[in-house]
């Protein structure tokens, strides 16, 4: 499982980013995409086109942890979704491994690959062996409980990082503590 | 924009503020408005592509791929003129008419068929005309719309006029479709639509050859051209198979001439061809279809009286069904005074498009057309007109009125009632296990040949379910494959499976009185995915899955509502499994693209709508058309992403996120070289200017449009420039510079 999290202002600019990967069950932490590493804008495109739906989910629910609010079927990507009060957008992406299986239709699809290759993965997830980790199935309640923790540490590390008297509204985070706090979390529940 | 740390809501707002998007595309390209105001004909046809007015000198040279780059888009946009709406009013406004247009396509793509068997003496006096084909190729372009309202009564009696009802002649003379040569061609009929698409972008890719027509910009073309070739093709692959009855005659129409010197015995000759000669239907084709004689009498040798008393005669001998047909037997040639050319026909499967039998995408005015005396039109669409209004669909309704009492109401009874709460308990849609609780295959499928019998219940009832969706009573079929799906299901007949369900749900989304419910949908989901499952894996039938898809895919899209996000899923299904090859990748992201920007947002509200996914596929759209050398629709499709985002973006059009940025950057750049490239033109100039694809390109293009407009205008006014110089210049946008200073 890879994971792509990003924290976006109310104006939908990107305030904080990592990439990493899952590191329960061996895992070494390192994120592993589908998409060649010339396309890694594929994340952005995918979590900036998730935005319609928090848009649209963040007033039909009355939680801050939105759950997981869409789903990009080419490389099954999946994107859950955490609201702060202040209207900062917490998003995760997270994209099961892909299976050796899917390089054959991969190859099929030849010119048009940016269109990920295959989103079959997400029905034979199921046939792994631990169905109960959080890496094998992305809508399991056990992942969605998962990131709920995540996003709530995450939160608790915003605040802090954000009251910070030479923080202002809108900059972008760079504090390394923060970053570490956040890769700490991921290693954590992820 | 908000700035949302002052106070603390409970929830934050929404990230875009109101008012900002129109004003921003307008302020982005000041020229917008004026240049795409000229909107294109949303009917500019397939074949209508390659035939254009020449369009202004200078457009081939000044003009850039890239709207915001671009003050003369006419040319590029040609091919795919959906996208040239215009940024005037709501872009949503203009969805519905485009998927009813679609919507209205898939309803005529399943009309009935109706054979044609001439003698050869008709056939002869038809070659004279200059058609080949004979007397099916004479009537085959008229059956497509018959003209005039037909009014057809549903099962309950309640009866509604189709403008647009049509009929599709297909030639039984020539080889009878049987289900080896339909096995045959069906590995390679995908191949075949792909190999269509690239023939028509081929010819629609020249340069000059873009065809545009100025139409009033408020009704916007949705659909691209393209992409409706894309469906027409796909819809009229399927040949005769035993597991539908749309390709099946309705009707056969038996024609002899005037010149048959035994005009009474060739026609049982030919009732006997296709009752138990040669000319006779597989097992699974119901041989019992509607025979029509018609009499073709020859206008110019021969005597009316003769025909007259010859045509009492045979309506004597065989009912109502006959017809007298007066045409003329010399070739029309243009010049002739009456001459009208004959319409081409729409619904060609693939492999006749290939063949290029009649040329559809070349100039029309030239070549190859044929041409008909007006007197002959009208006596060919007057005898359409009676053979459908007054034999083909009242034998329909009839058929299906007998036996939905005779086979349907049994099955609806008590034993079907059963079925049905078996059917329940078992789970939706699960066959496997409804398989067992409804007990053993009823043993009418013929395992070792893959079909039932026509005369089986099973085999009748698909027939009238399929009568029924073709005289469009959407209500009747959905109920009566409804009932079909678990008997095939206990037969294992599959493919028989697969249709069911594809058709119940088109019955059913086709059908304007179900409401778009939630729990309606899914149900609807459902059996669309059982289909495809049933046609890909367990039949590994790519052209039906992926004509399943599509049709999934279209109608939910006209559906509206939420029901778009099901479409735009069943779209991203079919490009993931591989069944579109790389032009159909475009399109079809073209599609998801299209299908994301139907949602409208929550009346009065900002949130609700897909613009932002609709806005990434169209940039995907974009990249595939690059890949595949065609930058002038990928210039389009850059440009639709850009009016997407229009309205999610910040007031200068750039995005938020700095790795998007740079890929849709390097995207505009890439196709405003391979552009520039394509038409043979010198990149140097823009290569220097790769960042710059801003407002000050706009600016410089339109300073050398200025200079160009007055260049071809009146050469001499130019200082310094000489008259000669003028064309060289033209050829090479690049050399421009020293002209501009």
């Amino acid at each position: 499982m890879s994971y792509y999290f990003t924290i976006l202002s109310p104006t939908d600019v990107p305030l904080f980013n990592i990439a990493f990967g899952t590191s329960k069950s061996g895992g070494d932490g390192i994120a592993r995409f589908r998409f060649p590493d010339t396309a890694q804008y594929m994340n952005q495109f995918i979590i900036h086109s998730s935005l319609d739906v928090v848009e649209e989910a963040q007033w039909m629910n009355g939680n801050m942890y939105l759950k997981h609010i869409d789903t990009y079927p080419p490389a099954s990507a999946y994107i859950s979704a955490f609201l702060t009060p202040s209207g900062a957008r917490f998003l995760l992406l997270h994209q099961p491994p892909q299976l050796p299986t899917n390089n054959v239709s991969s190859a099929t699809a030849g010119s048009g690959s940016i269109l990920g290759s295959s989103f079959s993965g997400s029905g034979g997830s199921s046939s792994r062996a631990s169905a109960s980790s959080v890496a094998a199935n992305p809508t399991s309640p056990q992942t969605e409980e998962a990131v709920r923790q995540f996003m709530t540490e995450v939160y608790e590390n915003y605040v802090k990082t954000v009251m910070s008297p030479f923080y202002r509204q809108g900059m972008e985070i760079k504090s390394s503590v923060f970053r570490g706090k956040v890769t700490a979390a991921g290693r954590k529940w992820l | 924009m908000t700035s949302p740390g002052d106070a603390a809501p409970v929830k934050p707002p929404p990230s875009f503020s109101p008012g900002v998007p129109r004003v921003a595309s307008k302020t982005r390209y000041p020229n917008q408005r004026r240049d795409s105001s000229p909107a294109l004909d949303a009917d500019l046809g397939d074949s209508r592509i390659g035939s254009s007015p020449t369009p202004p000198l200078s457009a081939t040279t000044s003009d850039l791929p890239i709207r915001s780059a671009s003050p003369h888009p006419q040319s590029f946009r040609s091919s795919t003129p959906q996208l040239a709406r215009s940024s005037l009013g709501s872009p949503v406004d203009g969805r519905f008419e485009g998927s009813e247009e679609i919507r209205l396509l898939i309803i005529r793509s399943f009309s009935p068929v109706v054979g044609v068997y001439a003698s050869a003496d008709t056939d002869e006096l038809v070659r004279q005309k200059g058609f080949a084909g004979g007397f099916w190729e004479l009537i085959r372009p008229f059956g497509e719309n018959v003209p005039g309202k037909i009014v057809i009564r549903d099962s309950v009696g309640a009866s509604r006029g189709w403008e647009d009802f049509g009929v599709r002649f297909v030639d039984l003379a020539g080889k009878t479709p049987t289900q080896n040569d339909s096995s045959a061609g069906r590995s390679s009929s995908l191949a075949q639509v792909e190999d269509v698409l690239e023939k028509q972008l081929g010819s629609a890719d020249d340069p000059l050859g873009g065809s545009m027509r100025p139409k009033d910009f408020l009704s916007f073309p949705t659909t691209s051209p393209l992409y409706k070739v894309f469906l027409r093709q796909l819809l009229s692959i399927s040949p005769a198979t035993p597991h539908e009855t749309f390709r099946h005659p309705v009707a056969s129409v038996i024609a002899i001439s005037s010149r048959n010197t035994a005009p009474l015995e060739t026609l049982r000759q030919l009732y006997a061809d296709t009752n138990n000669g040669n000319k006779r239907v597989p097992e699974w084709v119901h041989p019992e279809y509607l025979r029509y004689y018609v009499l073709v009498h020859d206008e110019d040798r021969d005597d009316i009286a003769e025909s007259t008393k010859l045509y009492d005669q045979m309506k004597r001998h065989f009912g109502l069904h006959c017809h007298l047909l007066r045409v003329r037997s010399t070739q029309c040639v243009v010049t002739d005074d009456d001459s009208a050319q004959v319409p081409e026909c729409e619904w060609q499967s693939p492999a006749e498009r290939l063949s290029g039998r009649s040329e559809p995408l070349v100039d029309l005015d030239t070549n190859g057309l044929l041409y008909l005396f007006e007197s002959d039109i009208m006596a060919i669409k007057a005898f359409v007109r009676e053979l459908v209004a007054q034999s083909v669909i009242p034998y329909m309704e009839n058929r299906v009125a007998v036996w939905n009492d005779q086979v349907a109401s049994r099955r609806r009874g008590i034993s079907g009632r059963f079925m049905s709460m078996s059917r329940r308990w078992a789970g939706f849609g699960s066959s496997s296990r409804s398989s067992l609780t409804a007990g053993g295959a009823s043993g009418n499928y013929d395992l070792t040949h893959g079909y039932y019998k026509a005369d089986t219940p099973e085999a009748i009832l698909r027939k009238m379910a399929d009568f029924a969706f073709m005289l469009r009573d959407w209500k009747l079929s959905a109920s009566t494959y409804e009932l079909l799906r678990a008997d095939y299901a206990n037969d294992k007949a599959w493919r028989y499976h697969a249709g069911a369900y594809e058709m119940c749900a088109v019955s059913m989304l086709l059908n304007p009185s179900i409401m778009a419910t939630k729990m309606k949908l899914d149900g609807v989901d459902q059996m669309f995915d059982t289909a495809c499952y049933s046609y890909l894996t367990r039949c590994s039938d790519a052209p039906n899955a992926l004509r399943c898809l599509t049709l999934a895919m279209e109608l939910l899209k006209s559906r509206g509502g939420s029901a778009v996000e099901s479409a735009a899923r069943w779209a991203m299904r079919a490009m993931d499994l591989g069944l579109v090859g790389s032009i159909g990748q475009g399109l079809f992201s073209e599609r998801v693209s299209a299908c994301y920007a139907a949602r409208s947002p929550v009346s009065g509200m900002k949130w609700g709508s897909r613009r932002r996914k609709a806005g990434m596929w169209s940039v995907f759209a974009a990249d595939v058309w690059l890949r595949l050398g065609k930058p002038s629709l990928a210039s389009a499709s850059l440009e639709e992403a850009e009016r997407l985002y229009a309205d999610v973006l910040e007031s200068d059009g750039s995005f938020p996120m700095p790795e998007m940025q740079t890929f849709v950057d390097n995207l505009r750049h890439a196709v405003k070289v391979e552009y520039l490239e394509a038409r043979g033109l010198d990149t140097r100039d823009e290569t220097t200017t790769a960042e710059a694809l801003g407002t000050e390109e706009t600016s410089e293009q339109l300073d050398r449009r200025k200079h160009r407009k007055s260049l071809i205008a009146n050469p001499l006014d130019l200082g310094g420039v000489g008259p000669s110089q003028g064309p060289r210049d033209n050829d090479n946008a690049a050399n421009d510079d020293f002209e501009r200073a």
